[in-house]
């Protein structure tokens, strides 16, 4: 299970947050523990360089995009190679929207693509598409090229 | 389709970094929500309104009842656009707004129209939304489409189908188990992530039958599976068949070669799923391990920090197991500890300190020290402990870890990291005797810049305590004054008290010990002149060199013989009058057990108790109690005292554990009581215990609770008579008896008069691993050679089948209640012989050495070879019989 997806800009706010199978009075922990981990590590980090913790049995990825930081929180199946799996689909997609690795800005302003992107990606916790090209097509509607 | 909320200029990016969302408000949004209601809609618009909603949510506001109807019903109206891009957000939106039962109702019609649009895309996404939003009446009326979906040509409506089959199998499992046939086709999909979608929908629903789920890894792993992604659920479902299957005697493990063949796929997932697999079967042998530590070895020192992260996570698992296996990868581990990501490079030292020999202890130990400047405190901890347990395993090593841990003292950190530093020089000072004076001296250091007040006064005491033992005592006193002048009144405190240990035990210091704390009579603080006068007093004022008396030692050194608690009540309750408060009006009943004894078994040991009490062992807590009781005063000294010994079951009414004191002429069982019932008052509790399977045994005294109320623990002893010396054994069955007294819940009355009632309670054994101290030594070889084979007695035992080797050894340890020495109580697995070391000392304080090599004989059948050798002949004797009746 994909627990949960979060991205953030630089300083720490949230700018999207999706959780799964977590109890809502868990979450506002889980909040502040990812962004405490993107804070201490990815200061000065690569774009797209990943991060790995592991908390209990729970596996964390995270990276730095541009201006905007993305963690994926999973367990069980979802273990740091699937998460490593499925941050590439999310930042590959958010770059493909955004053109580039985003500004805070830029991110805002694509918001409402990225957020149909993510709804591709992820839905309730099972990742569900891995193709950047593909995913351009399904928020437009449209059939993946291959089919 | 969605566009910007503001016209995009590139030029602007860099310059105005504020937020499209800036001053964004709930009110507002909910207002320009109205928008969708308009005949004429405006798909742009309606898409960026959408995108307020989405961003709103996201950032965890939530809308009242009333607001997420209203915009649900608003969002519905725009179905009537044709704009794509806004159907498309459309669904989104439906989903997070998640309606109530009640006002599906709308949508249905609308979404069933879509799942049967010719559009695929419509179909997929309306399924999506459909199930999200569905309850299981909804279910039934489109279930023939989910069927057709799932195997639909188009993968995303495929896919859409199964994803959501997996979810509606949690809410509706029988419908979504009729889709099997359907959902087995779609395995066999070529689209990969239909596959991936397909066995993961399969597999949850035949996971709770064992043939089906053996059958579908059979067949998969047989043919070719498309996706990574299925194979790694694929290598999932194969390890728990294989677990399940149990392990066969002879011939390879089934699936094993699979496994193998995965180790060479070209997704460096499968690759890592198959290893770990491999890594985590039940018995795994060497043979079978080794490819899987290969591919493990090489992710070690890939470039991707993922692939290390797991790499070295799953062989930090492997090496508490099979340590041998892992020492291959030792050097490309070493290289990681200067890895830029902490979290790889401390589990790569944790693995290195498992794995590692005593001849690479100096080496390991010179590159963690680089490692430990650049980490933060919780994972510094982690390795400290790693190096304690290190150390204990290989005391002739004391010496570089100790200076390691001296070392990372005098570096900065808080006071978690630096108390785990002293706890474990503490441990290492009592645990190997030659390590005392350098520890001791390490600690002498680190209190000369020592931050911590508590830390500072918890070594003192300790200082107090080992330091005159030691060959040169005077050493310590420089370190000790020098606390006296510059630190503040509470250590200064507790530097006069260890000075008046100094005196009392070391009579050549005496006269210079008087010197300085007669200097600290003109301190400034009322309790560190208090302290000194008092000291100078007890130990005979004019400084001359004689021994000191007997009583001063005991009140120097002994303990308050009172609980502490106990103490402060009284003193709280005292009135300030003509009348001194009298010590001995304070009870010295325990009112409750020690939480510390409950916690025992889980409890890492801290080293030092809080000042100024001593480090209190359980063994001296007992004691304590114990002597605090009279009619035990002439039992004399307490030998040994087992561990809490389970009498009751968990969550019973009564809770009861007892623990064995063993005297020379006596035994002593401890009963703990607990009573869990709220409404009830237990009176006069006693055990009656039936000795008649115990025959060297006299029940002499039987020591009552008086009052058990709820949830405060009380105990009960009873006390037997033995022959003096001599280790008799036997069972002994126990009744809780009581008088029950009924207490009303809300006014706390009990009521006057009470019901007797009995409780059965299970037997409790005395056996000969009761009479043995477990008392290491730190070099077995010396401390058998130094013993002499005088008494040296030798012989072979059978032992029949054994489960396994390892069981065979750990049983032997526990029949004879003896110390493992160097680590030798782990058996490696699946070895055919192995040697292990113990020692103890016997009742009568008689020092005991056992040398025993076991090996499997045929099967599974265990034979051992035992060589004792103690400072009696009687002794070894006892041991051999011991064996021969166990």
């Amino acid at each position: 299970m994909l627990l949960a997806l979060l991205i953030s800009n630089s300083v720490g706010n949230i700018l999207v947050e999706r959780y799964h199978g977590v109890p809502t009075e868990e979450r506002l922990h889980w909040r502040s523990f990812l962004v405490k981990l993107g804070t201490d590590n990815l200061k000065g980090a690569k774009n797209e360089e990943l991060f790995v913790a592991s908390h209990k049995s729970v596996y964390i990825v995270y990276t730095v995009l541009g201006d905007v930081s993305v963690y994926v929180v999973g367990k069980d199946e979802y273990d740091e190679l699937a998460l490593a799996e499925v941050i590439f689909v999310i930042t590959s997609t958010i770059k493909d929207v955004c053109a580039k690795p985003p500004t805070e800005r830029l991110f805002l302003d694509k918001y409402g693509k990225i957020c149909l992107c993510l709804d591709e990606i992820v839905w309730t916790g099972i990742l569900e598409n891995t193709d950047k090209d593909r995913i351009k097509r399904l928020i437009r509607l449209k059939p993946p090229a291959e089919f | 389709m969605a566009q910007p909320l503001v016209k995009k200029d590139d030029d602007r990016d860099d310059e105005a970094e504020y937020s499209p969302f800036l001053g964004i408000e709930k009110g507002a949004v909910l207002q320009e929500a109205r928008v969708f209601n308009d005949p004429q809609l405006d798909p742009r618009r309606c898409s960026q309104v959408i995108t307020k909603l989405l961003y709103l949510l996201n950032q965890g506001e939530s809308f009242t009842k009333v607001e997420a109807t209203e915009v649900f019903f608003a969002v519905t109206k725009l179905f009537q656009s044709r704009d794509i891009g806004l159907r498309r957000m459309v669904y989104l939106m439906i989903k997070e707004l998640s309606p109530s039962a009640d006002e599906v109702i709308i949508v249905t019609s609308s979404l069933m129209k879509d799942m049967n649009s010719k559009t695929d895309m419509y179909r997929a996404n309306a399924i999506r939304v459909l199930c999200r939003i569905t309850d299981g009446t909804l279910l039934t009326q489109i279930e023939r489409y989910l069927k057709q979906a799932i195997v639909d040509k188009n993968p995303v409506v495929a896919s859409a189908a199964l994803v959501s089959g997996i979810h509606l199998l949690q809410t509706n499992p029988e419908i979504v188990k009729r889709w099997s046939n359907e959902v087995q086709e779609a395995v066999q999909s070529r689209a990969a992530l239909v596959q991936f979608h397909a066995l993961a929908l399969l597999h949850q629903i035949r996971q709770n039958d064992r043939l089906a789920v053996s059958k579908l890894v059979t067949s998969l792993t047989r043919g070719t599976v498309r996706s990574p992604l299925a194979q790694c659920l694929l290598i999932r479902y194969t390890s728990q068949v294989i677990r399940e299957s149990g392990s066969t005697q002879t011939g390879d493990r089934p699936f094993y070669d699979f496994l193998e063949g995965c180790l060479r796929h070209k997704a460096e997932m499968v690759i890592f799923e198959a290893a770990r697999a491999i890594t985590e079967l039940n018995g795994v042998t060497s043979r079978e391990l080794t490819p899987a530590i290969t591919v493990l070895q090489l992710f070690l020192s890939s470039s991707k920090p993922v692939l290390r992260f797991a790499a070295v996570r799953t062989l930090n698992k492997v090496a508490m197991t099979h340590p041998m296996a892992v020492t291959n990868c030792n050097i490309d581990m070493e290289s990681l500890i200067s890895d830029q990501n902490r979290s790889i490079a401390t589990l790569a030292i944790t693995t290195l300190l498992k794995t590692g020999n005593e001849s690479s202890v100096d080496r390991l130990m010179k590159q963690i020290t680089n490692f430990m400047s650049d980490i933060a405190d919780e994972f510094k901890i982690v390795v400290v402990e790693a190096i304690r347990s290190l150390c204990l395993k290989f005391p002739l090593k004391y010496r570089s870890l100790m200076n390691f841990l001296s070392n990372i003292l005098r570096e900065e950190g808080g006071f978690e990291y630096k108390k785990a530093i002293v706890d474990s020089i503490v441990i290492l000072i009592r645990d190997i005797p030659d390590a005392k004076e350098s520890g001791l001296l390490h600690l002498c250091e680190f209190i000369e810049d020592c931050e911590f007040t508590y830390l500072s006064t918890q070594i003192l005491h300790f200082l107090g305590i080992e330091g005159p033992k030691t060959s040169d005592p005077s050493k310590y006193i420089r370190y000790i004054y020098n606390r006296v002048h510059l630190e503040n009144a509470t250590v200064r405190a507790s530097a006069v008290s260890t000075l008046a240990k100094f005196g009392a035990l070391v009579d050549s210091l005496k006269p210079r010990i008087f010197v300085l704390l007669r200097r600290c009579l003109f301190d400034s603080d009322d309790e560190v002149r208090d302290r000194a006068t008092l000291y100078i007093n007890t130990l005979g004022g004019d400084g001359s060199v004689v021994e000191t008396d007997k009583d001063v030692k005991d009140f120097l050194f002994g303990s308050l013989d009172l609980p502490l608690a106990n103490l402060e009540t009284s003193l709280k309750t005292y009135e300030p009058s003509e009348e001194p408060f009298d010590i001995n009006s304070v009870p010295k009943e325990i009112k409750s057990q020690p939480l510390a004894e409950k916690k025992a078994p889980g409890k890492k040991p801290t080293g030092l108790g809080a000042p100024p009490a001593a480090p209190v062992s359980t063994v001296d807590a007992y004691e304590k109690l114990l002597s605090s009781i009279p009619e035990f005063a002439n039992f004399g000294k307490l030998f040994k005292s087992s561990a809490p010994v389970e009498l009751t079951e968990a969550e019973t009414e009564y809770s009861v554990n007892a623990v064995k004191h063993i005297f020379d002429s006596n035994v002593v069982f401890q009963y703990n009581c607990t009573n869990t019932i709220p409404d009830q008052l237990l009176e006069n509790v006693t055990v009656i215990v039936d000795s008649s399977e115990a025959e060297e045994f006299a029940e002499v005294l039987s020591k009552p609770i008086r009052s058990l109320p709820y949830d405060t623990p009380g105990q009960t002893f009873v006390a037997f008579e033995k022959p003096e010396g001599v280790p008799a054994v036997g069972k002994f069955s126990n009744m809780l008896k009581f008088i029950v007294k009924e207490v009303d819940p809300t006014t706390g009355e009990t009521e006057d008069d009470g019901v007797e009632d009995e409780y059965q309670l299970e037997d409790l054994e005395v056996v000969a691993a009761d009479y043995m101290l477990k008392v290491g030594v730190s070099n077995f070889r010396n401390a058998w050679e130094s013993m002499g084979d005088d008494f040296e007695r030798v012989d072979e035992y059978g032992l029949g089948p054994r489960e396994s080797l390892a069981e065979a050894v750990s049983a032997v340890i526990n029949l004879l209640g003896m110390q493992p020495c160097e680590g030798t109580e782990a058996v490696p697995n699946n070895s055919r012989s192995h040697s292990c070391l113990l020692s103890g000392v016997y009742i009568g304080n008689v020092k005991v050495l056992a040398r025993i090599s076991f090996g499997v004989d045929g099967p599974k059948d265990v034979a051992m070879k035992l060589a004792v050798r103690s400072e009696d002949e009687g002794v070894s004797d006892a041991i051999h019989e011991i064996v021969a009746s166990g």
